[in-house]
């Protein structure tokens, strides 16, 4: 029994030890990579992706999936350039996190109460919500004629205490989201819906409730993910997001969390963020071909499921 | 095709002549981690017998068959199929050599036909205008038929498997093992969902199967059938052989005390009388209505509807129960949180429905009761810390480690967990579904005793059962049901016994 523990902590340390080997490495490889413009640059790129990571984490402990993250982060980056052009800063940051929340609800309510499958479900508002942004937009990035608000712009580039400004939005949100996970019956609902949903309704657990609110508070992180971006990006761009969903989905499988649900850690979830970041980065340092970058990064992901299936063996 | 039931007895005259033994075990270990789950078994299958083996959970019988049929590979040790020593690497490798497993839960594909399931694995094939293969429709169907027959099962085989009862599902899975010639036959608690004439039919099968001289291995918690039913029995405790004995030589008394290391004992609940009504149901054709300190019953076999009836007055049903609480008020309850809301508990016929199996024993327990020890935005952990020790030490939970995961813990350990979550809360009315189903007789009388101490502090007990004998020891009346109806009632009373139950189900409306 004692062993098994030890060799499962060991195993629960898995991605951090990665991450570090794949800093070692590409520091030995490259004297680039500890430069402050290349950690910070990290640093900057993972915040966004992280925030949309524990989003993503919160659905798939409570045994469900979010493809539509990427395509939500677009719509509130745009929602909220517009209505900070009209309206002022924090209105559109409000706006921003909104229709974010408003699209995890749209999401929750389908897979919680009409019981579609999340997949078909999140695919299907994944292509809606981008269908919207190019509708709202004209396909036209949202910046007005005189560029957005100096002050939000100012914050994406900002520093607070020697870090970038926009690196604490994650890091507050996980220090707060831990707590709640893990600290309150709501958390604890959750892992309990995506661990067992039918053992969870039968102790009483609302678990259409629990199912529905963890999409609502994936789409809300992916509305703040949006307007972080918009805020680095000084505008909102239509475009944006792409893809951010497979490579969020990609960090909580390195992570750790099962895909079947109901386990799974927000920090290590964004400690799998750092780890696809930081591939792309050091592949990027090597010279590494864009085509092969892709290979490399869908290899790893599949070896990290594969992980998952071998431990959940166990 | 033959047309006899069993197989042709293939290689079975090993070089030594005279040992007709179909299958020999020496010394057989196997651990899991640091559980011995084997110790040096020895175990031998004559040609022609019925062996069968018991023990509590935890003994090592699972772990048996599974390194029988090829599921688990064992550490050290031989096994002997016909005289050859073999090693299992793949349960098909197993099925080669003629072990075939029927197992507690059938793996039936549900929208195939009958046949086809009888002959998935080795469907006839021919080929259609010289070169297309496909399957041989009509030979499919007629082979199917005719190992049916064989059996007495007359059932249009095209029809899908669902069509079919349990027992019947059985009988095509035990059709499909014959028809792959298999020399030993593996059943593991093989009555556990039959009514007594599906138990007589399926036993007049095993016997015909017996005399063709197929040797058959016989795992039930059912120790009245084994009595009448094993030529030899094996009891196994914690993965040790304790002892082997041959048909007349052994009861029912004897082989509990061989499973427990200790002599058998029965309590029976003499009837107290009841306080005032705790509920009473308000919807139902046949209402229910529970007393403080009554123990009611409700005998079903599986598609009785016992369980939904259970399941219903916990609103966990197609449609929401109007129950009359104690203090006279109407109550809807529409889900599990208004039931428990009302302080009622259950206990589901499936353990994975009472626990989140890959959490903890604290999370567990702790899962209907966050509310209780803390606030919605905090977890009281010293408090949650006291309520699972007490809750933990009440039950005998073992090992008394909360941080360990529910779902390595034995069934008879799952089921302490599951009561300790409603005792947690307090809750005044307890229904419970299969308490006792595929746990060990240890575990079993603990559960009992734990069912009699909460009704002796004013607890109300719903309790459905298929097992007749656990209800007429712990039950003050039971309700007979069949096809959803309630068609009989027996009260302690009057006298209450197994057999008098089982005429209360068995009597037609």
């Amino acid at each position: 029994m004692a062993s098994s523990s030890v060799s499962s902590r060991l195993l629960g340390q898995i991605p951090l030890v990665t991450l570090l080997v794949l800093c070692a490495a590409t520091a030995l490889m490259t004297d680039r990579f500890l430069s402050p413009v290349n950690l910070n640059n990290i640093l900057v790129q993972s915040s966004i992706m992280a925030v949309i990571a524990i989003g993503m984490t919160f659905v798939i402990i409570g045994g469900g999936f979010d493809l539509s993250v990427g395509s939500t982060a677009a719509l509130a980056g745009c929602v909220s350039a517009m209505v900070m052009l009209e309206a002022g800063i924090g209105a559109g940051v409000v706006a921003g996190v909104l229709v974010g929340a408003l699209v995890g609800l749209v999401n929750g309510l389908v897979i919680a109460y009409l019981r579609v499958n999340p997949f078909i479900t999140t695919l299907g508002t994944m292509v809606l919500v981008r269908g919207v942004v190019f509708l709202i937009t004209g396909g036209a990035p949202v910046e007005g004629d005189d560029g957005l608000p100096s002050a939000f712009v100012g914050f994406g580039s900002a520093r607070i205490l020697g870090l970038h400004a926009l690196v604490w939005v994650p890091i507050v949100l996980l220090v707060v989201l831990s707590w709640v996970m893990h600290a309150t019956p709501f958390g604890r609902h959750i892992y309990a819906t995506g661990g067992g949903r039918e053992a969870a309704y039968l102790s009483g657990v609302p678990v259409a409730r629990i199912t529905a609110s963890t999409y609502v508070i994936c789409g809300a992180l992916a509305g703040v993910a949006g307007v972080m971006l918009a805020a680095r990006l000084q505008s909102g761009q239509p475009t944006a997001g792409e893809f951010y969903e497979l490579t969020a989905i990609a960090a909580v499988v390195l992570g750790g969390a099962a895909l079947h649900g109901g386990e799974g850690t927000l920090y290590k979830s964004v400690i799998g963020v750092f780890i696809m970041i930081v591939l792309g980065n050091s592949l990027n340092l090597l010279n590494v071909d864009s085509y092969w970058q892709r290979v490399a990064i869908g290899v790893v992901i599949i070896a990290a499921a594969a992980a998952d299936s071998l431990r959940s063996k166990r | 095709m033959s047309l006899s039931v069993g197989p042709e007895p293939r290689n079975i005259s090993s070089p030594t002549a005279g040992v007709r033994e179909a299958v020999r075990i020496r010394a057989l270990s196997k651990s899991f981690g640091a559980t011995q789950a084997l110790d040096q078994v020895d175990f031998t299958v004559a040609v022609g017998e019925i062996h069968a083996v018991v023990g509590e959970n935890g003994a090592g019988k699972s772990t048996l068959i599974r390194i029988l049929s090829g599921i688990h590979q064992a550490d050290s040790g031989s096994i002997e199929v016909a005289g050859q020593t073999v090693q299992f690497s793949s349960p098909r490798a197993a099925i080669a050599s003629g072990i075939v497993t029927i197992p507690q839960e059938l793996r039936m594909v549900p929208a195939l036909s009958i046949a086809e399931n009888l002959m998935l694995g080795s469907l006839p094939m021919r080929r259609r205008f010289g070169m297309v293969p496909g399957i041989d429709r009509s030979r499919m169907n007629a082979e199917a038929r005719e190992q049916l027959a064989h059996l007495n099962l007359d059932v249009d085989v095209r029809k899908p498997i669902r069509a079919l009862s349990f027992a019947e599902q059985q009988l095509v899975a035990i059709a499909k093992a014959l028809r792959r010639q298999c020399s030993v036959f593996i059943l593991d608690e093989p009555t556990a969902a039959l009514e007594s004439r599906e138990i007589d039919r399926l036993f007049s099968v095993l016997a015909r199967m017996k005399a063709a001289g197929t040797a058959i291995i016989y795992i039930s918690h059912r120790l009245d059938e084994i009595v009448s039913l094993a030529d030899r029995c094996t009891v196994l405790r914690d993965g040790r052989v304790v002892t082997v004995s041959e048909r007349g030589q052994f009861s029912i008394g004897d082989l509990i005390e061989a499973m427990t290391g200790r002599a058998a004992t029965h309590e029976d609940s003499a009837a107290r009388p009841h306080g005032p009504e705790l509920l009473a149901e308000q919807t139902a054709q046949t209402p229910i209505s529970l007393r403080a300190g009554q123990t009611l019953g409700i005998a079903g076999l599986l598609g009785s509807g016992a369980d939904l009836k259970v399941r219903g007055l916990f609103g966990a049903g197609p449609e929401p129960a109007t129950v009359r609480r104690a203090d006279g008020v109407t109550v809807r309850l529409g889900q599990p949180g208004d039931a428990i809301a009302q302080g009622i508990g259950l206990v589901p016929g499936t353990r994975s429905l009472g626990l989140v199996m890959n959490q903890s024993v604290r999370d567990n327990i702790l899962l209907p009761n966050l509310f209780q020890i803390g606030s919605v935005f905090r977890i009281d952990r010293s408090r949650a810390d006291a309520l699972v020790d007490e809750m933990m030490d009440l039950m005998d939970i073992r090992p008394r480690r909360p941080e360990v995961r529910v779902g390595s813990l034995s069934g008879g350990n799952q089921q302490k967990v599951i009561l300790a979550k409603w005792l947690a809360r307090r809750v005044s009315i307890l229904l419970l579904d299969e308490p006792t189903h595929g746990i060990d007789i240890a575990a079993k009388m603990h559960v009992h005793a734990l069912i009699r101490r909460f009704t002796h502090q004013g607890g109300g007990v719903l309790v459905s059962s298929s097992d007749l004998g656990e209800l007429a020891r712990l039950c003050d009346s039971v309700l007979a049901m069949r096809e959803r109806q309630i068609v009989g009632r027996v009260e302690r009373a009057d006298g209450m016994n197994e057999a008098r139950l089982r005429a209360a189900l068995e009597r037609t409306r």
